[in-house]
């Protein structure tokens, strides 16, 4: 009976879920590609030995670990300066809140779209202020290393609003007597921060480290809209990569095979990040 | 000694304490009862620095507390919620506060197993106060104020999320570990059977203005208004209008049978054991009379009341009308 009750939601998981993988995992013993007429034909594992000799994968699994860890992380920090800011009790704070939610409302391929004319090369107004202070255009969008950082600019910028939301609510569910106690046991603001604050928000803070851990190791639109995984593959995403190998070179095989390596890689790096989280005992269910 | 000169405090516009002027000795336990809003719980939270009031002082042993902060006042308060820290261990959230303040690691362990002890919570130490009852919450807070070694002590309805049985058991250990000092206790709470227990004097507060300050004897004697009269004493004291100037008041307690007395019909009757509350029409309206409890009662019932024993209030503003 208690099974029957959960088929509807099973068979929707099921569904968009569980049935994908399982053809993915199916594809990528095959090849399948235009060289085969677009007909699937079982390949043994040479798929996935291909794969693991993939310079360009691996490559870009790296890039998209950093990009995600660095990301998140700015995130994190920012997000939680905001939500400390908007915890407080001040004149105008209904409004900023709003204010503060709108770069996360804002579609992902539009903001990347923006931002790409804000640090084009040489029109966009980026480039003409560092050419007005005498830095000269530095070729934003064009050199490795900037255009990483314009990534992570763009993406931190988009979904610092959601964490700081996130840790917003954490914030509220802290009792204020908890303060007023730690201030009469003679309690600086400062020391409540690190003493009571932290320590009960930790359980947000990790929700939001694995929401935006997996959401960011699979970006794509702002990549690929952004940059187009350029200059010369420097910011190309494992999801980028997949879509490519299926919609370039219309290896629809190879391209299931990189996308569910990438799949793989996320989980049991969450997995052992979610061990080493309960082991540390920071993940201890806290109910004021 | 606890002194407050004319402490008021508003919120906007709207005045929610007003002239509060008292003086709490040292030793001593002042109660302020009231209904919820009436403003007492803001009057702990100005004394301990917490809110800021609009007007009026604060002074403790002579000396103004107004300018400073409240990390600094050493004043230990016992909230109705307990706030304990939730993450920590007894044992952690009692050690928070003297680590904060600079007490020796030795010394720290050495106060805190005294005071384990003095509340009983020696074998709960390691748990968190999520897995405690509320009636041990409530001692690790008391144990936190004691350790805090406070010039005053301030009691924010600390036993009001506790049950009725649970609420009687602590008493005792309330007087003995708190009301017993030297410091000066004032104890906010809305139940005047409690407020009558534990305190050397009640303030019985209204709108954020105390209504009437005096000893329990004198609140349940000589009652100010007619809502002092009605908030101190249970069963609830009759309040009978005579004329347009005139309302009296007359305790339960204090109607009698009388064959001579006014004929009253029976509405219903509560039996308490050693005494029962009878409800009574009677020719002047409504009646509340206490008696002992194995009288048999047969109607009709015929009662009065001494003069002396009546409360004469102005009918308009329902103060007390001298003798």
């Amino acid at each position: 009976m208690n099974l029957l009750l959960l088929l509807p939601a099973l068979l929707m998981i099921g569904l968009v879920f569980v049935w994908p993988m399982i053809r993915y995992g199916w594809l990528s013993f095959h090849a399948n590609s235009v060289l085969t007429g677009l007909n699937p034909v079982p390949n043994g594992g040479a798929n996935w030995i291909r794969l693991l000799d993939d310079q360009r994968f691996w490559q870009d699994a790296l890039q998209t670990t950093r990009f995600a860890g660095v990301s998140v992380g700015l995130e994190l920090l920012l997000a939680l300066a905001i939500a400390l800011l908007l915890d407080q009790r001040w004149r105008g704070r209904g409004v900023v809140r709003a204010l503060a939610l709108l770069p996360w409302a804002l579609p992902t391929t539009m903001m990347a779209l923006g931002w790409r004319w804000i640090f084009n090369t040489p029109y966009g107004p980026l480039e003409r202020l560092n050419e007005f202070v005498g830095l000269g255009p530095l070729n934003l969008l064009s050199t490795p290393m900037w255009t990483w950082l314009v990534t992570v600019v763009a993406d931190v910028w988009k979904t610092t609003p959601f964490i700081a939301l996130l840790l917003l609510a954490g914030l509220q569910t802290i009792p204020k007597d908890l303060y007023s106690a730690f201030r009469l046991e003679g309690g600086r603001p400062i020391q409540a921060l690190r003493c009571i604050t932290l320590p009960l928000l930790m359980p947000y803070v990790l929700i939001a480290l694995l929401f935006r851990g997996a959401q960011a190791f699979g970006v794509f639109d702002l990549i690929q809209v952004l940059t187009g995984g350029g200059p010369a593959g420097s910011t190309e995403s494992v999801a980028l990569y997949a879509y490519l190998n299926a919609m370039r070179f219309l290896d629809f095989g190879y391209s299931a095979t990189a996308m569910l390596a990438g799949f793989l890689l996320l989980t049991s790096a969450m997995l052992i990040l979610a061990m080493l989280l309960r082991l540390s005992g920071l993940m201890k269910p806290v109910q004021p | 000694m606890l002194h407050l000169n004319g402490l008021g405090k508003r919120f906007g516009e709207q005045w929610i304490l007003r002239d509060l002027n008292m003086q709490v000795d040292e030793g001593e336990c002042v109660a302020l009862l009231g209904t919820s809003g009436c403003g007492k719980s803001t009057a702990l939270r100005l004394i301990a620095g917490l809110d800021r009031q609009d007007e009026g002082s604060i002074e403790l042993d002579g000396e103004p507390l107004d300018s400073i902060p409240a990390e600094r006042r050493r004043i230990a308060m016992v909230f109705q919620s307990y706030a304990l820290f939730p993450h920590l261990s007894v044992r952690e959230n009692l050690n928070l506060g003297l680590k904060i303040r600079g007490v020796s690691p030795a010394q720290r362990q050495q106060r805190i197993e005294t005071v384990l002890d003095t509340v009983r919570l020696r074998e709960m130490a390691d748990r968190r106060p999520q897995q405690l009852s509320g009636g041990q919450r409530q001692r690790v807070a008391l144990a936190r104020a004691l350790l805090r070694d406070p010039r005053v002590y301030l009691l924010d309805e600390p036993m009001s999320n506790l049950d009725a049985q649970l609420r009687d058991d602590l008493r005792p250990e309330l007087r003995q570990l708190i009301l017993q000092g030297t410091q000066p206790v004032l104890y906010v709470t809305h139940d005047q059977q409690e407020a009558m227990a534990l305190a050397n004097r009640i303030a019985v507060l209204k709108d954020g203005r105390i209504e009437q300050i005096g000893t329990p004897e004198e609140l349940y004697k000589t009652p100010a208004s007619q809502f002092v009269a009605s908030f101190i004493g249970r069963p609830q004291i009759n309040l009978l209008p005579v004329d347009k100037q005139l309302t009296i008041g007359i305790r339960p307690e204090d109607v009698g049978f009388d064959p001579e007395g006014m004929p009253c019909r029976l509405i219903s009757r509560e039996w308490q054991g050693a005494s029962q509350l009878l409800l009574l029409d009677s020719p002047r309206g409504a009646l509340r009379m206490l008696c002992a409890g194995d009288l048999s009662l047969s109607e009709p019932l015929h009662v009065s009341w001494l003069t002396s024993a009546e409360h004469r209030f102005d009918a308009g503003s329902g103060h007390r009308l001298a003798e």
